[in-house]
């Protein structure tokens, strides 16, 4: 920039053209012609700007599409500004003369904040490079070369400010074929990924609602925003600076900030213009939000003068817009409310959903096998039975709701199947999956008299041991994040306790969803086989599938206190056994014997919990999270290392408690295939692993919308401000996809 | 979650405004001052009540306000207001600047309405003056009917056909008319305050 390039030197140009046409343009790395590149706003001996006009073919056929563009090279400290300069200074502009060319709308890329050193002036802009561009197209009658000219006009300030005007042409040449520009298509398709995108071409979904409407001439305005990403989770914002509006005719002032407690949902603040502008102003601006920028324009509401007697024109015709705008109000509401609607709506699928998932399957075979033993009570008692299920299901929901808010209100990071990660729970689950099994051996019998439970059902207790299978299955199905169920938890855990309670509620209902059916559907009862001696087998059955989820639970405690704490796990179930043993003994037995009985069961497992029940969290030793053999811990900088090698990355967000997790490293992630495209793509492969708690591995969870795992990201080190979110459920083809798109990615962009 | 609510207390904590408010506010008072010019003569704002007050936020540095200076835009806007009923008076914001500079710059230039010393930046953040140039247009009673840019020409480059919003505002007031466009967003450098 120090040296100020001559404008006009078409001896050079025709030295290129020719040379141009003499190579055929064989070389793919083109030397821009000098008029090609300008520099401008001197100061101190130093042009503060200097521009180059660039394409992304190094020749093109009639009729082709391309790219062509102005890059903007600012000093260090010095900006240029966006289409809405902001509080001061003045947008950029770049006017085309290129006959044989059709250039279409400039683009562009997501604007920089700038504010003065005391913060009072706010402007939008771009430091150091940018590239505004536009997509062009080649006539059809286009030959020899097309001369591309820009004219630039900007204003370059740091603190001050300089104008500057530049001219800026070229000639491309029109050949058989289109070449790329090799080294330019790489700076156009930077810059292409730093424009904002529309939220419906990502899956995002941005509503707005107003508090009152029609706007007054002059008059402050509220209104709520809600940000939704493609999986209906909400999106927070993570910059300071996540809104930059444009500007609207009509409104003078609008600003956005993020509502406490719930992310993806902002409150708008703004001010209308004193004057009645000619159209309904839009909202208009770019959003940074989670890993995107979006490009928002909604309707708003129209403008009405302020009441006579206030200071503003009044305009005819007004009250016929504002009209218009009363009833235009209803959708944008119902709108903002349906995305609340659709979040119970998949907690409730995703909860009957949790019903097919391998943590919950002993529970539902338990019931399956209880259901087969009630049916043929009196209906009354059916119904009842499912109440109390259910009542179990929605009453232990509810509960976990509650803990999750008060652990929330706490500042404690809390996700879905945070639980398993503090290891008495691990304990105490374990201890009434095994007490569970031994009551299918027969060890003891809960609430009968000793007679087989086919016979005789215990209202009383048989209703509460409904309940208490309800609550079992929420405490197993908690660890898996059935398809849906992730976005639905994420959404509630970051919403107000209203919304969680309901979130978690419809959860429940869900769940108990299969039973009920079951029950309040007369002909399906009937086809249930009829009772006999092998349920009593089968019964018996049940509990080892009881004891093979207490396996899962005892690896759990290993990977959360190591091989003592399983020891210590193990030694305790000894004792829960122990226990179920005597009271089994003592059962039978009246009076002072059971008593004392009941006694020493409590006391044995008392004193062998406090024995046994002491974990210390294992330090980070070696342990392996993932199955993935070429797996590294997830660290940001080592991230962000393997992919300035260009290398693509694939994240894989993880717990030893999370089946679903596990289920799709033994499926997918260690398959032969897929770990031959990963091989291929030379994909860096990281563990984050969230078996214990780990507040940077809550919050990148929570940047996607995520309380809970599995998560998988992959990410191109073309975008890698763009992370792929892979579905909670892997398939290899969904995964080697993943990897193939983003290792092409880079290709392209080579 | 902790994260979370951090961002959350830090979004909620920042300057509400991405677009802050004007503090000038079109059809409220205009903020009261008293300023000593570059002749170390005092104004008042409330002195000039009864008159059309036109306040122009300058800084001769600014390219922007530069071109208007040699277009002789301003000059030629006060010239072609009746001077018994309108008070033209430039304020300087800018920490760097002296009295000295003014008195050199109007000489230069050759206008005549006084250069307002604001070198501290009270009175300019009291009206929420953020460009230069940067107009407001007080009514006979003291209320801002006009703020914002000085024309409809941002880059200098329109062939004619100009609106002078400045112009237009003064006109309408003095003819008992609405001002037709009270608010335009102003266009050139920032002002350099204190910081």
């Amino acid at each position: 920039m120090k040296q100020r390039v001559r404008r006009s030197s078409w001896g050079a140009l025709l030295f290129l053209a020719v040379l141009g046409l003499c190579l055929g343009a064989a070389e793919a790395r083109a030397q821009l012609p000098s008029t090609a590149v300008a520099s401008g706003a001197p100061d101190e001996g130093n042009d503060r700007v200097e521009a180059a006009l660039l394409t992304d073919v190094a020749q093109v056929k009639a009729g082709d599409a391309f790219r062509v563009g102005v890059r903007f090279r600012m000093d260090p400290g010095w900006h240029i500004y966006w289409k809405n300069p902001g509080e001061s200074g003045l947008a950029s502009e770049v006017t085309w003369d290129t006959p044989g060319t059709t250039v279409g709308e400039l683009q562009w890329p997501a604007p920089s904040t700038f504010r003065t050193s005391d913060g009072y002036i706010t402007t939008y802009g771009y430091a150091e490079e940018v590239l505004l561009f536009a997509d062009a197209r080649a006539s059809e009658k286009a030959e020899g070369s097309l001369q591309l000219s820009a004219a630039a006009d900007v204003l370059v300030c740091e603190v001050h400010c300089l104008p500057a005007q530049l001219m800026l042409t070229r000639n491309i040449s029109v050949g058989p074929e289109t070449r790329p520009d090799a080294e330019h298509a790489l700076v156009f398709a930077a810059a292409h990924a730093r424009v904002p995108v529309a939220p419906e071409s990502s899956g995002h979904a941005v509503t707005l609602a107003l508090d009152t409407k029609p706007l007054t001439a002059g008059q402050p305005f509220t209104g709520t925003l809600t940000v939704t990403g493609p999986r209906g989770q909400p999106v927070p914002a993570v910059d300071k600076d996540f809104f930059v509006p444009e500007r609207i005719p009509g409104i003078a002032r609008l600003a956005l900030s993020a509502v406490a407690g719930r992310p993806g949902t902002f409150k708008l603040e703004g001010q209308a213009a004193p004057d009645v502008p000619a159209q309904e102003p839009r909202f208009a601006g770019v959003l940074h939000l989670g890993s995107s920028a979006l490009t928002v324009s909604l309707p708003m509401a129209s403008v009405v003068a302020a009441a006579p007697g206030a200071p503003v024109a009044a305009a005819a015709g007004k009250p016929v817009a504002a009209q218009a705008s009363a009833v235009a109000a209803p959708p944008v509401a119902a709108e903002s409310s349906l995305s609340l609607g659709l979040v119970l709506l998949f907690a409730f699928l995703g909860g009957a959903l949790l019903n097919l998932m391998p943590c919950v399957f002993p529970v539902l075979a338990l019931k399956a096998y209880g259901f087969t033993r009630t049916v043929h009570a009196e209906r009354g008692q059916v119904g009842l039975h499912a109440l109390a299920y259910a009542g179990g299901i929605v009453g232990s929901m509810l509960v976990l709701a509650a803990v999750v808010l008060a652990l929330r209100a706490g500042g404690s990071s809390v996700g879905w199947g945070f639980q398993f990660q503090e290891p008495l729970f691990v304990a105490a689950v374990a201890a009434v999956l095994v007490a569970f099994a031994l009551n299918l051996f027969g060890v003891f019998n809960v609430g009968t008299d000793g007679t087989a439970l086919v016979e005789k059902v215990d209202s009383s207790h048989g209703f509460a041991r409904s309940a208490g299978e309800g609550v079992l299955a929420v405490v197993l199905a908690t660890p898996c994040s059935a398809p849906l169920l992730g976005t639905a938890v994420g959404f509630a855990l970051a919403a107000g306790p209203a919304t969680v309670l309901a979130t978690f509620l419809m959860l429940g209902l869900g769940l108990a969803l299969p039973f009920c059916l079951l029950v309040l559907v007369p002909g399906l009862t009937k086809l249930l086989p009829k009772p006999g001696a092998w349920m009593e087998r089968g019964k018996q059955l049940l509990g080892f599938a009881l004891l093979g989820t207490t396996v899962w639970l005892v690896w759990v405690m290993g990977g959360l206190t190591g091989v003592d704490g399983m020891a210590r796990l193990l030694a305790f179930l000894a004792v829960v056994g122990l226990g179920a043993w005597l009271y089994g003994l003592v059962q039978g037995d009246s009076g002072g014997r059971k008593a004392a009985g009941v006694a020493a069961v409590v006391a044995i497992l008392v004193v062998g919990g406090v024995l046994s029940l002491r974990f210390e969290e294992a330090g980070p030793a070696v342990r392996k999270a993932s199955m993935v053999a070429e797996a590294q811990p997830w660290d940001e900088t080592a991230v962000a290392a393997a992919l300035k090698a260009g290398q693509p990355v694939f994240i894989d967000f993880t717990a030893d408690w999370c089946l679903t997790c596990k289920f799709n490293e033994r499926t997918v992630l260690t398959r032969e295939d897929v770990r031959a495209a990963f091989a291929q793509h030379k994909v860096a492969f990281f563990v984050a692993d969230w078996t214990r708690r780990d507040e940077r591995i809550s919050a990148k969870l929570a940047e996607f919308g995520r309380a809970g795992v599995p998560m998988y990201l992959v990410v191109s080190p073309a975008a890698p401000d763009k992370p792929e979110v892979l579905p909670e459920l892997l398939t290899a083809d969904s995964v080697t996809d993943a990897v193939r798109r983003a290792a092409e990615r880079v290709a392209d962009a080579r | 979650m902790k994260p979370f609510f951090t961002a959350v207390a830090l979004a909620v904590m920042l300057p509400v405004a991405a677009l802050a408010a004007d503090t000038a506010e079109v059809g409220k008072p205009a903020p009261a001052f008293t300023l000593k010019d570059e002749a170390g003569k005092e104004h008042t704002l409330s002195q000039y009540k009864g008159k059309v007050v036109v306040l122009e936020w300058t800084n001769p540095g600014c390219p922007f306000v530069q071109r208007h200076y040699t277009a002789d835009t301003m000059q030629k806007t006060f010239t072609g207001v009746d001077a018994k009923k309108v008070v033209w008076l430039a304020v300087d914001s800018t920490a760097s600047n002296t009295p000295d500079k003014s008195a050199a710059w109007k000489k230069t230039e050759g206008f005549t309405y006084p250069v307002l010393q604001d070198a501290s930046g009270t009175v300019g953040k009291a009206y929420g003056a953020k460009t230069t140039p940067h107009m407001y247009v007080i009514d006979e009673q003291g209320v801002v009917r006009y703020a914002g840019a000085i024309d409809d020409d941002a880059r200098g480059n329109k062939k004619g056909g100009t609106t002078n919003h400045v112009k237009t505002a003064v006109d309408a007031l003095l003819s008992g008319k609405p001002v037709p466009t009270s608010t335009t967003e102003p266009y050139g450098c920032s002002v350099k305050y204190k910081s």
